[in-house]
């Protein structure tokens, strides 16, 4: 013989049992990973000291107008033009062929190491011999570099220019 | 249609393709990259993109519209193309601003990010513009966002066509068209049903799930005020599209790491819909459906995507509760399975085996009702186990047993898709089984299906039917049996599909003498005309479903006009082939698995009876144990031995009796004879308050099995969340228990129970988790090699001579309860809420579209007795009073009374007032046969229902999105027409044929 009830007696725990409970489930965490926690306190004391915690708490707590302000000053057209010509570098990484560059840093190399030569004895050549130096390949080979080089910027402006027209 | 293949010719490279099948189909197919926004496999060709356009024998074409030829040369890489298809992609951008990496829908799925960075589009075209509209928020589950819509018609499409519920639309005709519901209104105040197809469709972020807003990404939370100008900044800086990309994809990686998205089955009606899922911890972010979902596809309803918010409420159950006195309190769960243990043992040994009854839940698994007929049968010795199957589909159960041999759907949606006349009888699937309800709606919309619907309420397939009939209640078995009788007077019978395939025609022909036209139009009320027009309609269909539901089921003669209905489709030679069948549409997610896995008294689990010694042999052998031989109690019958005192305890799992039984007062006053009482539940329902312990379920987030929808389809759910609190499985429960009582059961995973009764029921025996994997699915009966079986009786009927059966059944006259109860009064479920409510009502959103129950009374009446909505009414029956406020509409018609059951309140269920009266042969309760007095308690009111409801909606029908109207506009310029492609003529190709 069962009437229809509702009533229902939770055993709601008190706050003390809560309490309890959680503190027990910390400290088991804790003792479980001594070390670990041992070395954070350790870190945690550097970094008071330095009020790393001060700073970034108020900068958590402002974190919205922090955010505003940040975003107000990054977004600025200085700022845009540092990362695009930062975009714009890592193409120009991109865009090389490792073995040219290598070969270019290899001459590179070299012909400061001769320019430090000359510039530590430090003696002059007249400019007969250096017009019969020249004719040398080496130097030859370097010219042509040079005006291919340049031909080739001359290319990209005139480009660009178009395209801007 | 002919299936012709053959291969055409892709960038120089052959591929197979099928006639009928357009270019984008067979790319997608093939995997050659197509870009494509607007279409979608589930609603087909839309044409607002233009990304699709490929060469095509030296034309630009949309390769969604055009269709395969063979030989064809197709070209999707060339420049023409490519340019054709960057300002079709630019066009889109400059409706859509790309902030990927802080966009809610960055999860790897977002159409237009992923075509984009597809095309390896580096820039746009045309900057990205602003619309002049605000979002739209109003809605309780979703957001439209006018900024970030593209315009491709996708989710008008998915309303308009697949959902069919016509309210969305996109207005061409302003200066910057946007997508608008019904006649421009907000959200909230529109017809929308929240079915969330649109939201289920949108390409990108523009429609949103609310709960996902902010919620999905890790960088989404950000306050606009500083979201902005990191927008801006982004756009500003960025190289291309390609780097930011980067970033966002590995934000949407990162994603993947705590959103969980889990394949689950819908555990509201029996259409089984099934979808993932997303989950962060224990909050559900939201319901994703999947075009592989073999019932559903993309579509969902309010419930199935929206209502799921009672998994994680606070009123679930997470201890046992145990009577002590006039409270219940908190136990351990080995104090409360000590407790049951040991009463149920008590009883057994005083009483005998069969003063228990077992009632088992349509709400749970197939493998926790196998283990629950086992445990009754198997360690409590009785047959006494019953479902919920009792209240609602027993007797089309029964009407197919005696006439085809099955108890199930005849085929699937595709049947019903593909039927020539659909003839809904006695159901409201619109609302009771919405998913379904579209396929029908959108077969009639589109591809010329005819629709009769026979029903008391002019629900929604009945506004939209060829044909309606309202015949008297409880009538409609004269009609069948006349139109029956009409064919075979008129020689239109199927005679060769009789002659070959039917027995007992002649004793058939012989019972219907009574049942001329005449005869009919006298009983049902309807007229002569519209009894040929359905005649006529018949025979003209070359195939016919009839679908019905509790307008049939829940009457004292059910069985007989569920029989009477499969009569008529086996004279006019309608099953066993495509298109058509009988269809009764089951109610809960596992009505028709609760029911193939043996928790009916006369059943072992695959309908083998239990009274076959060779059946009983088979699990003496397996489980080790005699079975009782004699079918045990229904739920009916149990009722009356416990008010007998011939019944001393019940164990009942998943179901809330004392509100779903009908005349509620007599069973309550029942339950309060028990000697003890265990009910097993999410939720403390009202049969809770009357029991002696209370077990604390998990509802099937929390856990893994399989259901079986309508179309006997068996489909795997998978675990998403840990068990709430201390509350387990309902299969868990049932082990544990049955532990005490001497078993030794050592189920690790559902998967084993199913292995078990695959081994033990024929008709399961190819059945296996491995081959329900993730989408798969498996139509019963299913053959040990796995074959499975979408349409019944192609061959032959399930006798054992393979023939059906033609069986007699005559008129029951309805229960009349006297002169002074002069109104009918009918009933039944609604859209938002889930039978009683007590799932959709921990949805908040759903309370704010239906907060209260009301009662629907005809213009007429409300004249007659000079009511106004918001009025309250007291009802009374012989057996009980409510008290409901009104609305006055007419869906319902002259004496007629339609009262919802979303209510749990005493003072409001309608089972206070229906009576003990049952189906002759199954018991099923005849709820549906009541009449009612009604006393007016005040004149006016608040209206029950409020103005932001669906109902009072304004639909806008049209087909598809009217792209036409874009194409007209003056600032649109036909791709082909553009300066970057005007060198050569590629044609104007906006159809395809």
């Amino acid at each position: 013989m069962a009437k229809a009830i509702r009533l229902i007696s939770r055993q709601v725990r008190n706050e003390t049992e809560e309490r309890a409970q959680a503190a027990e489930e910390i400290l088991k965490s804790l003792a479980d990973n001594k070390d670990a926690v041992l070395s954070m306190i350790e870190m945690a004391k550097e970094l008071h000291e330095m009020k790393v915690f001060e700073t970034a708490g108020a900068l958590l707590k402002q974190r919205n107008e922090v955010g505003v302000i940040a975003m107000q000053q990054v977004n600025q057209p200085a700022v845009h033009n540092v990362i695009k010509s930062g975009f714009g570098l890592f193409q120009f990484l991109g865009g090389l062929q490792p073995a040219q560059l290598e070969t270019l840093l290899n001459g590179v190399t070299l012909g400061l190491k001769r320019m430090s030569q000359t510039g530590e004895q430090g003696k002059k050549q007249s400019l007969w011999k250096m017009r019969i130096r020249l004719r040398s390949p080496a130097i030859r080979a370097a010219m042509t570099t040079m005006v291919d080089f340049m031909e080739g910027m001359g290319e990209a402006f005139l480009r660009s220019r178009e395209k801007r027209e | 249609m002919s299936n012709s293949k053959f291969t055409i010719e892709i960038n120089g490279k052959e591929y197979n393709a099928v006639e009928g099948q357009r270019i984008l189909e067979v790319a997608r197919a093939e995997e050659v990259f197509v870009p494509g926004v607007c279409y979608h496999p589930d609603l087909g060709t839309i044409q607002t993109c233009d990304t699709c356009y490929v060469m095509v024998d030296g034309q630009l074409t949309r390769s969604c519209t055009m269709k395969v030829a063979p030989g064809m040369k197709i070209d999707t890489v060339s420049d023409q193309v490519k340019k054709a298809q960057y300002e079709a992609m630019s066009r889109i951008l400059k409706n859509h601003e790309l902030y990927c990496t802080v966009c809610d829908n960055n999860n790897g799925n977002c159409t237009i990010h992923n075509t984009v960075e597809d095309m390896g589009l580096a820039h746009q075209k045309y900057p990205f513009e602003a619309k002049p509209y605000p979002p739209d928020n109003s809605h309780p589950f979703y957001r439209y966002e006018p900024d970030q819509c593209i315009l491709c018609g996708r989710c008008v499409e998915a309303c308009q066509d697949l959902q069919v519920n016509e309210t969305l639309t996109i207005d061409w005709s302003r200066e910057v068209p946007r997508v608008i519901w019904d006649n421009d209104v907000p959200i909230d105040q529109s017809s929308c049903v929240s079915c969330g197809h649109c939201v289920n469709v949108c390409p990108c972020n523009a429609l949103m799930e609310k709960s996902m807003l902010g919620n999905a990404g890790f960088l989404t939370g950000i306050a606009p005020n500083i979201l902005a100008p990191m927008i801006d900044m982004t756009k500003e800086v960025e190289p291309g599209y390609r780097e930011i990309f980067a970033v966002s994809e590995v934000e949407a990686a990162m994603r993947k790491a705590r959103i969980k998205r889990t394949k689950t089955v819908c555990t509201y009606c029996g259409v089984g819909c099934s979808f993932e899922v997303w989950t962060k911890d224990r909050e559900i972010l939201k319901i994703q459906t999947k075009t592989e979902a073999p019932v559903n596809g993309i579509s969902t309803c309010v419930k199935g995507k929206f209502g799921w918010d009672y998994v994680n409420s606070e009123e679930r159950l997470t201890k046992p509760l145990i009577r002590k006195g006039e409270e219940f309190v908190e136990a351990t769960w080995d104090e409360a399975l000590s407790l049951i243990a040991e009463n149920l043992s008590k009883i057994k040994e005083e009483h005998g085996p069969d003063a228990i009854g077992y009632i088992a839940s349509s709400k749970c698994s197939n493998e926790e009702n196998f283990l629950f007929q086992k445990f009754a049968r198997g360690i409590m010795g009785t047959n006494n186990v019953d479902n919920c199957s009792r209240y609602c589909q027993s007797p089309a159960t029964t009407g197919l047993m005696r006439t085809v041999g099955l108890g199930g759907d005849s085929g699937t949606m595709e049947d019903i898709m593909a039927s020539d006349l659909v003839i809904v009888v006695g159901a409201n699937p619109a609302e009771s089984h919405p998913v379904l309800a579209t396929r029908i709606k959108r077969a009639h919309k589109l591809h010329g299906q005819k629709l009769v619907v026979v029903d008391l309420r002019e629900n929604e397939l009945a506004e939209r039917a060829d044909l309606f009939l309202h015949p008297k209640p409880g009538t409609d078995i004269i009609m069948l049996n006349a139109i029956a009788k009409y064919f075979l007077d008129q020689g239109w019978e199927d005679a060769s599909f009789l002659q070959e395939r039917v027995n007992g025609l002649e004793e058939y022909k012989s019972s219907l003498k009574k049942f001329s036209l005449e005869y009919a139009v006298e009983k049902t009320g309807l007229t002569m005309e519209q009894l040929l027009r359905l005649v006529k309609m018949i025979k003209e269909a070359k195939s016919v479903s009839i679908l019905w539901a509790m307008g049939v089921t829940q009457h004292m003669g059910a069985s007989d006009t569920s029989t009477a209905i499969s009569n008529l489709l086996l004279v006019t030679g309608n099953y066993g082939r495509t298109g058509t069948g009988a269809y009764p549409l089951r109610g809960h997610n596992n009505v028709q698995g609760a029911c193939d896995f043996g928790t009916l008294p006369p059943w072992m689990p695959g309908y083998e009876p239990v009274n076959d010694e060779t059946v009983r042999a088979k699990y003496k052998a397996a489980w080790g144990v005699d079975l009782p031989e004699n079918p045990g109690y229904d739920n009916h019958h149990m009722v009356e031995a416990i008010s007998k005192g011939k019944m001393k305890a019940l164990y009942l799992f998943g179901e809330d009796m004392a509100i779903v039984d009908a005349n509620s007062n007599y069973v309550h006053s029942t339950f309060e004879k028990l000697d003890f009482f265990v009910v097993q539940d999410m939720f403390f329902s009202k049969t809770a308050q009357f029991a002696d312990v209370v077990l604390p379920a998990a509802p099937s987030l929390e856990k893994d099995g399989t259901f079986t929808n309508t179309e006997r389809r068996i489909q795997r759910f998978y675990k998403v969340f840990e068990p709430l609190g201390d509350s387990k499985p309902d299969w868990l429960i049932f082990q544990e228990l049955a532990n005490r009582l001497g078993a030794d059961w050592n189920y690790q995973h559902p998967s084993e129970i199913m292995d078990e009764a695959a081994k033990l029921a024929n008709l399961f025996a190819g059945v296996s988790y491995q081959r329900l994997e993730e989408w798969e699915s498996l139509v019963w009966p299913v053959k040990a090699d796995g074959t499975d079986t979408p349409l019944l009786y192609t061959e032959k009927f399930a006798f054992p001579d393979g023939k059906a059966r033609l069986v007699p059944v005559d008129w029951t006259i309805p229960f009349d309860p006297g002169a002074d109860f002069d109104l009918h009064l009918n009933n039944g479920r609604i859209l938002e809420h889930f039978h009683e409510g007590n799932m959709t009502n921990k949805t908040e959103g759903i309370v704010h579209k239906v907060p209260d129950v009301w009662l629907e009374i005809s213009p007429e009446l409300a004249a007659e007795r000079s009511l106004e909505d918001g009025a309250l009414v007291g009802l009374t029956s012989p057996y009980g009073h409510v008290e409901v406020r009104v609305i006055v509409t007419d869906r319902v018609k002259g004496h007629e009374l339609y009262l919802p059951m979303n209510t749990a309140d005493d003072n409001e269920a309608v089972n206070r007032l229906t009576s003990s009266y049952h189906d002759i042969i199954t018991h099923t309760p005849a709820y549906k046969e009541m009449g009612v007095k009604m006393v007016v308690l005040e004149l006016s009111g608040v209206p029950p229902l409020p103005k932001h409801n669906h109902r009072y909606g304004n639909r806008i029908p049209q087909i598809s999105v009217k792209v036409e109207e874009k194409w007209q506009r003056s600032d649109y310029t036909p791709i082909s027409e553009i300066d970057d492609l005007k060198e050569g003529f590629y044609g104007e190709s906006d159809q395809a044929n």
